[in-house]
């Protein structure tokens, strides 16, 4: 059974311009808060960046409807859907509604909500996700010691597809689409002091893969910010220093051609 | 196969380390070009240039500082179909891609090789402008970070980067004190003709290849307390310098050559031209350099005398030095010259202490 509720701390956004992110309660919230409250998860940091640039956006224009629109998804009965209210509340989370679902249903209430990114720390909800259209993308430990002043999004070029997730063209076009919205939101900043960072990274092919993903990025609207040719060097150490809040790579293996 | 790195990570990193290789391993193989594999990056020895040591981007830069980065970047992507000319270490790059070659002939399975990476901290559109310019001299430089305003170091740290070469000195100064060997290159005043079929490096000994331990006894003693104290301590070796294990990748590339039988032949040559002289404080360097295991091609003791001319002989593709007096000697003459910004030497011009202007913030 899945049920809606709407925070009505927060204003609710234009659902036909707003850029809908589902992030899953557990990523977001841990056991151990005291006081009724849970305390802060892996994913503390990059909601904190998405509001940032929220923020921004609408300093830039009071009237802005290209906004994130921040949705709390559960995927299993385990955290109490009371709690989560309230400690959204108590830390002044930028959650526009809270989607209680459960392990079954829960793809079902992303489509419903016309979720465009979906955020989890579990690989298999990632995994199943994606299967069904929908754009996902993996969250860690690393994503806690991110940034909560910048947004950084890393697209891959051309990262290798792993067996288990083999990209339908509909969540290669859920890529692009998410993206040429990012690209939009990025144009509304100018190049320093961005609370969004567009980053390119290409990890087998030399210096043309990257050039050639570098122009098809342009022709979708989006103007990456920073860019990174591996050509085969190991890509743990570069994104320990990179440090993306989450990485997309989906719509874009073949970006290059 | 010897590593040009040392080898201290954990197992499970090898594996994702073997993945990310044998991938790019299979697109390379898969081109049906010409185009020479880049090496992996644990075996090879790792040059970073900056785009403005490459190219010659100083009416870009005038831009920058006068109108800001966005009419920059506006400038770069209008003008990104016209390749750029090159820059001071342009020179020193071809060399090194000559020397790749000769390594290939002789050993077409090694992976000991120049690894040329492009390390700017320009915004992703410029760089667009940057591959058309290596496309356009067909440069073999497959790596690149553009940082987009972000410092370079943690990049260079990632790459086990042997050299960097930036205009930067702020930037060579932190990866200096991150124990990674920098240099400021300069553009010299007229062009050299430099030999296309030989890597020829220059190396100031005090401060550079070695610590600037004696330089200060110069600096603060005189020369006299010098030379007493270099012919005392002459059996014990001095203290390595910030550019010693860059002579170190360089000697493990010419025994490649000697073991080939190419020791008349190799492509890389290597001077030491040091104020020393060779009666008085010269035993205690050749010493140390023995020591250490390493070998220099050419050591020149000028005892004193100005380096430019005898640099003009030599016709280095580069050559560092940490004091700015002989920096701008070699420059007058023509030398490519970059300046390592280690030890006493930076505070001193033309043997007199410089005033220390408060630091920038």
């Amino acid at each position: 059974m899945v049920s809606t509720v709407q925070n009505t701390d927060v204003k609710q956004k234009d659902s036909d311009h707003a850029v809908v992110v589902a992030v899953a309660s557990r990523a977001v919230f841990e056991p151990g808060g005291g006081d009724g409250v849970y305390a802060e998860g892996v994913a503390f940091p990059l909601l904190q960046a998405l509001q940032k640039v929220n923020e921004r956006l609408l300093e830039e224009n009071s009237a802005e409807s290209l906004l994130f629109d921040i949705v709390l998804i559960t995927t299993d009965s385990q955290q109490q859907s009371s709690q989560l209210i309230s400690s959204t509340k108590h830390y002044g989370l930028e959650v526009s509604r809270f989607c209680f679902s459960t392990e079954e249903d829960f793809i079902e209430s992303l489509l419903k909500n016309n979720v465009q990114l979906f955020l989890s720390t579990d690989r298999n909800e990632v995994s199943q996700t994606s299967q069904k259209g929908v754009l996902s993308a993996l969250l860690d430990e690393y994503t806690a010691s991110c940034p909560s002043e910048q947004l950084r999004v890393l697209l891959c070029g051309d990262t290798v597809i792993r067996p288990d997730t083999n990209p339908t063209p509909a969540s290669r076009q859920a890529a692009q689409s998410f993206s040429a919205q990012l690209g939009k939101m990025r144009q509304r900043f100018g190049m320093s002091d961005s609370p969004l960072s567009i980053t390119l990274m290409t990890s087998c092919g030399g210096r043309d893969s990257c050039g050639g993903a570098l122009q098809t990025l342009r022709s979708l609207g989006i103007s990456a910010d920073e860019a990174y040719c591996l050509a085969g060097a190991p890509q743990g150490p570069i994104l320990s220093v990179l440090r993306p809040h989450f990485l997309l790579s989906d719509g874009f293996s073949g970006l290059e051609d | 196969m010897s590593e040009m790195k040392p080898s201290d990570v954990a197992t499970a990193e090898d594996s994702s380390e073997e993945q990310d290789w044998n991938a790019a391993k299979a697109f390379f193989d898969s081109l049906k070009s010409n185009k020479p594999r880049p090496p992996k990056p644990r075996f090879a020895v790792s040059i970073a240039v900056s785009s403005r040591t490459l190219f010659n981007m100083v009416a870009e830069r005038k831009i920058y500082e006068e109108e800001g980065v966005e009419k920059y970047v506006a400038f770069q992507v209008e003008h990104e179909n016209e390749p750029l000319k090159p820059g001071p270490a342009f020179p020193f790059v071809k060399a090194l891609m000559n020397v790749n070659s000769r390594l290939r002939e002789l050993y077409p399975d090694s992976e000991e090789l120049f690894d040329i990476v492009l390390m700017t901290n320009n915004h992703a559109q410029v760089g667009v402008r940057l591959i058309n310019s290596i496309n356009h001299y067909d440069l073999t430089i497959e790596r690149f970070c553009m940082t987009g305003g972000k410092s370079p170091i943690g990049y260079l740290e990632a790459y086990m980067t042997n050299l960097y070469l930036s205009k930067d000195s702020d930037k060579v100064t932190e990866a200096i004190e991150a124990g990674i060997a920098a240099a400021t290159v300069f553009m010299p005043e007229k062009e050299s003709e430099l030999s296309d079929t030989q890597l020829r490096v220059a190396f100031d000994g005090d401060a550079v290849l070695f610590s600037d331990e004696s330089e200060i006894i110069v600096k603060q003693h005189g020369l006299d307390t010098f030379f007493e104290h270099e012919k005392h301590f002459e059996n014990q070796p001095l203290a390595q310098g910030p550019l010693k294990c860059f002579l170190e990748a360089l000697g493990k590339l010419q025994r490649k050559f000697y073991s080939k039988n190419e020791r008349l032949n190799c492509p890389i040559r290597t001077f030491l031209v040091t104020a020393r002289s060779a009666a008085s404080s010269g035993a205690r360097v050749l010493k140390t350099l023995r020591s250490w295991g390493l070998e220099i091609d050419e050591a020149l003791f000028l005892a004193g005398a100005p380096k430019g001319p005898l640099l003009q002989k030599i016709r280095p593709h580069i050559f560092f030095d940490d004091q700015m007096f002989h920096i701008e000697g070699a420059k007058d003459l023509g030398t490519i010259a970059a300046h390592v910004p280690y030890g006493i030497g930076q505070k001193y011009h033309k043997g007199k202490l410089i005033e220390q202007p408060a630091k920038k913030e």
